[in-house]
Formats: structure tokens, sequence, C-alpha cells
């Protein structure tokens, strides 16, 4: 990998990143309601109060550069402010304590949406036309045309409300004490289970109808139709020669959704009543929390800016062709 | 003037040639989309909810409000509500109808912001090149990347706060049309994208230099040479776009930026969750918005698919 490709993507991710900052700084000073504006309201406010108010909040200032410079600063430093809705709390706290719970149910459900939206997707491209083709693309069609919350609400329906196999929202039973780590992973799975197949479920038609196409285009290439003239059997053309070229665009897609993961099925989170960052954003929206909304923003771009930085690599490495 | 005639020039009837043209190429593509039977399925649907959406009070008249409720809370379906009630009384078969108008006018409107802002800024990218293309391009890969869903929940709030619920533009309500410009401004840039590549390779045929040789002004070029050559692509990517603007206004709707007195199907799936329909067993009032969006949104995406595959053969084979 050249030097300078690598220097090119990381310029590009950078700016990126500085751009979202300026969005977050530019966005939430477009927002009515500053000190400085609410208080004429009040005829108690004095004037000197106010430019108190203004210089305490570093308002007398200008805009640009000084408290650009300010906002920069104290972000890269990892200060975010503090959250208006829950009692104050340092925003990077708020958003912590929510990480996990995110991380470990997107972070599950792409892997296993990984492994069976590639493998119907191969399968399906590879016998393109025929009857498990139809079905299985048709399947994929209409999952790609759900939106989580339409997948997740049925799957409550029917298993929690009806069957009453699985409870219907949370992470754990709410003050359950556990005797042990087994009675703790047990409840952490039951509540698990429905939304992590839904998310799945929400996330495979996307990975097989690429992966189909993909395959379709790999089997019009040469060294298939000469893997097949020296007898290959089919099965070991589809997964020695077709599988890992057409896995290329798979794995920028992969590694883009990758950036997803702290952020990405904020409904699904909602229908579940799933204690992680989407909860935490709908919960900000909703109280007008714009502390919290902005920190969210600010960490959902640049985890899919680095995402996006890392599939280009990746893909450069690959494919030398658009190292160029 | 009695000169006799050398030879009779036959005068080229040039708008009658040009109308024959168009004909036979209307003609052509009707021809091969019919032969589309994933496509014929996908625009007799998407017709019979346009229908729905243009006249919903002639199948279930006015749109019910809390006061005008016919039934009891969430009633199961019968024969007096073939769709059953939602938590106040209303018939769900009447706010599903009423829905369609909302969610599909929505998607309209927000298809129209992005397939205007997409196609201007790639055809203008491409043609002119050089530093108002990389600058065009820049910001581009900045909205690609960015991750729009987020951006829009970011914004919408502050649009309303600053411009105040109440307010109404053009006649729609303040909410609905946040809801319309977010989905615009953040969903231009894939179809900036690819009407760029599709002008650059346009932009270097013959007819674009003969323009430019006998005087053509830039902006005449891009309308008259350069669009009509972007159109295939620019129908196709309106479909599609509309599919992906549905499912976005859905979504929004659902997380409660939806306005609860024009219910889109997102803001009927808001309200069932809200009242905790799901745990209570009440599919009526989730089954009838949560079939239509996917229906919807399937029906754009085979219309779309078609489209592009026929108008665009090019890229049949991806």
């Amino acid at each position: 990998m050249s030097a300078r490709y690598l220097a090119r993507q990381s310029a590009q991710a950078i700016f990126t990143i500085l751009m979202i900052v300026l969005l977050n700084f530019l966005l939430f000073r477009m927002m009515p309601g500053s000190p400085d504006r609410v208080n004429p309201r009040n005829p108690n406010v004095t004037a000197e109060q106010r430019e108190a108010a203004k210089a305490r909040w570093g308002l007398d200032q200008p805009l640009i550069p000084d408290q650009l410079v300010a906002f920069v600063g104290s972000t890269l430093q990892g200060d975010l402010g503090y959250s208006m809705k829950f009692q104050g709390q340092p925003v990077l706290k708020v958003i912590g304590d929510r990480f996990m719970p995110t991380v470990l149910l997107i972070g599950l459900a792409e892997l296993i949406a990984i492994v069976l939206g590639l493998a119907l997707g191969a399968y399906t491209g590879w016998r393109r036309g025929g009857m498990a083709d139809r079905i299985g693309n048709g399947l994929s069609l209409i999952l790609y045309s759900m939106p989580y919350f339409v997948i997740g609400m049925p799957l409550i329906i029917i298993f929690a409300a009806g069957l009453g196999w699985f409870p219907t929202s949370g992470m754990l039973t709410a003050g359950a004490s556990y005797a042990g780590p087994g009675q703790f992973l047990a409840d952490l799975l039951a509540h698990l289970v429905l939304p992590l197949a839904t998310i799945s479920l929400g996330l495979i038609g996307g990975y097989s109808i690429l992966m189909r196409s993909s395959i379709t285009e790999t089997r019009a290439e040469d060294y298939i139709a000469t893997a097949r003239a020296k007898g290959l059997p089919d099965g070991k053309i589809l997964r020695s020669h077709a599988i890992p070229n057409a896995l290329l665009p798979a794995v920028t897609l992969i590694a883009i959704n990758l950036g997803y993961v702290v952020g990405g099925a904020i409904t699904a989170e909602i229908v579940f009543n799933w204690p992680g960052l989407g909860t935490l954003t709908v919960d900000a929206l909703n109280s007008r929390d714009y502390p919290v909304l902005q920190g969210i923003f600010l960490l959902l771009g640049v985890s899919v800016v680095l995402a996006n930085f890392v599939a280009d690599i990746v893909y450069g490495y690959l494919d030398p062709r658009v190292r160029q | 003037m009695s000169v006799a005639p050398v030879a009779p020039v036959v005068p080229v009837d040039v708008r009658g040639v040009r109308w024959r043209l168009r004909l036979r190429n209307a003609h052509e593509f009707a021809r091969r989309y019919a032969g589309r039977r994933d496509g014929v399925v996908g625009a007799a649907v998407l017709l019979l909810f346009a229908v729905l959406a243009i006249a919903p009070h002639l199948f279930v008249g006015p749109l019910q409000t809390v006061t005008t409720a016919t039934g009891a809370a969430l009633e199961p379906p019968s024969s007096a509500h073939l769709l059953g009630t939602d938590e106040v009384g209303r018939d769900m078969l009447n706010l599903t109808v009423h829905g369609a108008r909302v969610s599909m006018v929505i998607g309209l409107l927000a298809t129209l912001i992005t397939i205007l802002l997409g196609a201007v800024i790639g055809i203008v990218s491409g043609f002119l090149g050089g530093r108002s293309d990389q600058v065009l391009m820049r910001l581009t890969d900045f909205f690609l990347v960015l991750p729009t869903f987020v951006l829009a929940i970011v914004l919408a709030p502050i649009i309303l706060d600053i411009v105040g619920t109440d307010a109404e533009f053009f006649g729609i309500r303040a909410t609905l049309f946040v809801i319309i410009v977010v989905i615009g401004l953040t969903s231009w840039a894939s179809t900036a994208r690819i009407i760029r590549s599709q002008t650059l390779s346009v932009k270097e045929r013959m007819f674009v230099d003969r323009a430019r040789v006998i005087g053509g002004s830039r902006a005449h070029i891009m309308r008259r040479h350069i669009l009509p050559n972007v159109v295939n692509l620019i129908v196709a990517n309106t479909v599609l776009t509309f599919a992906g603007a549905i499912f976005t206004e859905t979504t929004l709707s659902f997380i409660g930026l939806g306005d609860p007195f024009a219910p889109s199907w997102g803001q009927l799936l808001n309200a069932a969750q809200e009242s905790g329909a799901p745990g209570l067993g009440a599919w009526w009032y989730i089954v009838p918005p949560a079939f239509c969006v996917v229906v919807v949104i399937l029906a754009f995406t085979l219309v779309g698919n078609a489209l592009d595959d026929v108008l665009n053969p090019k890229s049949a084979t991806r």
C-alpha cells in the first residue's frame, strides 16, 4: 500500500471529522434561547446582569474564531458539556453508560446478519433465475423494505405477548437478584433474543442483495469459465473461486456498517426499550436535551468516518486497482 | 411571384419527426417494461395507493379525530370496524387510508427536493469540472459519509424550535414541512454522484462540442444537451429515492417527529408503540400501517429496479 494513498485517505477522514465538529458548533448556535436572548423578557434583569451572563458563558466573544476555538478545544479534550435531562451529568458519562448495551446488541446482530446474508446472497446469485433465487431474493427485498420497528412489533405480539416465550422489553428483569452468573446470563439472553432477531432480519436483506449482484457479476468472469473447463465441481467453483472474489464489495459494506454499530438501530431499541444509545437519542430528542444530541451526533459521525476510512484502506489492500 | 420551383423542396416537419420518434421510444419502452413482471406488479400497487392518497375520503369518509371517533378503545376487528380501532376508538381502516395521503405526499415532496438538489449539483459539478467540481464533490462526499438519519434527528427539532410548531408553509403544517426539508437536505448526495458520473461521459460526446462551437452558453448546453441525456438515470433514481424517502419518513415519525394531527403510517405506529399496543397483543393497530409501509416501499423498489434495467441497459447486469 502506497504511503500516498494512505495519506490521502487520512487527510480526507480528518477533514470530514473537522467538518462534523464545525457543523455541530454551528447547528446548535442556530437554536433559539441563549441566555442573552431570553433575559430581555424579564424586566428585573439589568443590562449589567445580562452582560455578566454573556461574559460567563463566553457569549461576549466573537463567534468565530474565539467561540469556535474554545468549542473545538474542549471537544478534543472530551468535554462535551452537561446533559440537561440527566441531572446535569457530563454528556460523556451519559453516553458512556449506554454504550455497551448497544455495542452488544448491534455487534451480535451484525455478525449473524453478515453470515446469513452473505450466504443467502451467494446462493441465490449462483442459482440466478431458479426457484431458490426467486424465493430468496424476494425475501431479501421484502426484508430490505422493512424498518426495524415493523419487524420488531409483530415479533413482540407473537412471541412475547402471545406465546409468552420472551419478555417484551428491557435488557434485564427489573429488580431481579441473581444467584450466579449463569442466571444473569440466562436473563440477559432471554431479553436479547427478540431485539437480536429483529436487527439481524433487518440487516440480512441488504447484505444478501449486495452479495447476489456481486456473485452474478463474478459468474461471468473468465476464470470461472476456466474453472468449469477444468472440470471442477460446481460447489467447489462457488466456494473457492466465486465467493472470495465476490466478497470484495461486501467487505466494504461490512466496514461501513460497523460504523453504525454505535447508533444504528435506534427504532429497534425503542420497540424493545433496550437501554442503549438509540433510546438515549430519542429520550434526548423528546426532552430537547441538545448537549446529549450533539454528543451522539459527534460520536456517530466520527465512528462512521473511521469505518469509511477502514473500508477504503481494506479495499485498497484487497484491490490494487483503486490505489492510484 | 411566379418563379418556377427548381426542385421541390420537401419541408422537413421537424416537430412531426420529433414526436414520431418520441412515440416510437415510448412504445418501445412500454413493450420492454411490460416484460418485467415485478415492475408491472409494483406499478399496479403504486397506482392503487396513489388513488387512495388522492381521495381517501371517497373510500372511508373524513379523517376521524378523538371527538369523531366511532368505536370503543382498542376494539379488535369486527363488521363495524373491519380493522379494529385505536386507543381512542378511531377506526383503523379510516386512519390507514388517510395515512396513505400523508405518507405519499411527504415522500413525493421530499423526493422532489432530493432529486432537484442531486440533479443540479451532479450536472453542474460534472459539466463545469475544475474547482467548482472539487468543491461540490467534497460537499457531496461529506453528506454521503454523514449519518444522515442522525443528522435528520438533530436538524428536525432545531428547525422546529426556530420556526415554531404552529407555522405553516405553502399550506403544509410546520412539523411535516420540516420532515420534508430534512429528508431532502440529507439524501441528495448519492443522486448527485450518479448524475455527475453520467454527465462526465455525456460531456465528451460530439454534439456537446458542436453546441459549444456554435456559441451555446454553458447554461444552455447543460439544459438542452446534458439534461436530456441523463434524464433516464434521473427517472430510475427518483423512484428509488421515493422508496427511501418513505422509509425515512416512517422512521422519523415513529420516533416522535411526526404530526399527530396528520397521521402518516409511521405516526400511527408511533401511537401504537406509545399506547403499548404490542405488549397488549393489539395486532390490528400495528399490522395495517406496517403492511402498507412495507408494500409501498417494496413496490417503489421493484418499479425503480425495473425502470433502471429498462432505461439504463448497461447497468442491467448489476
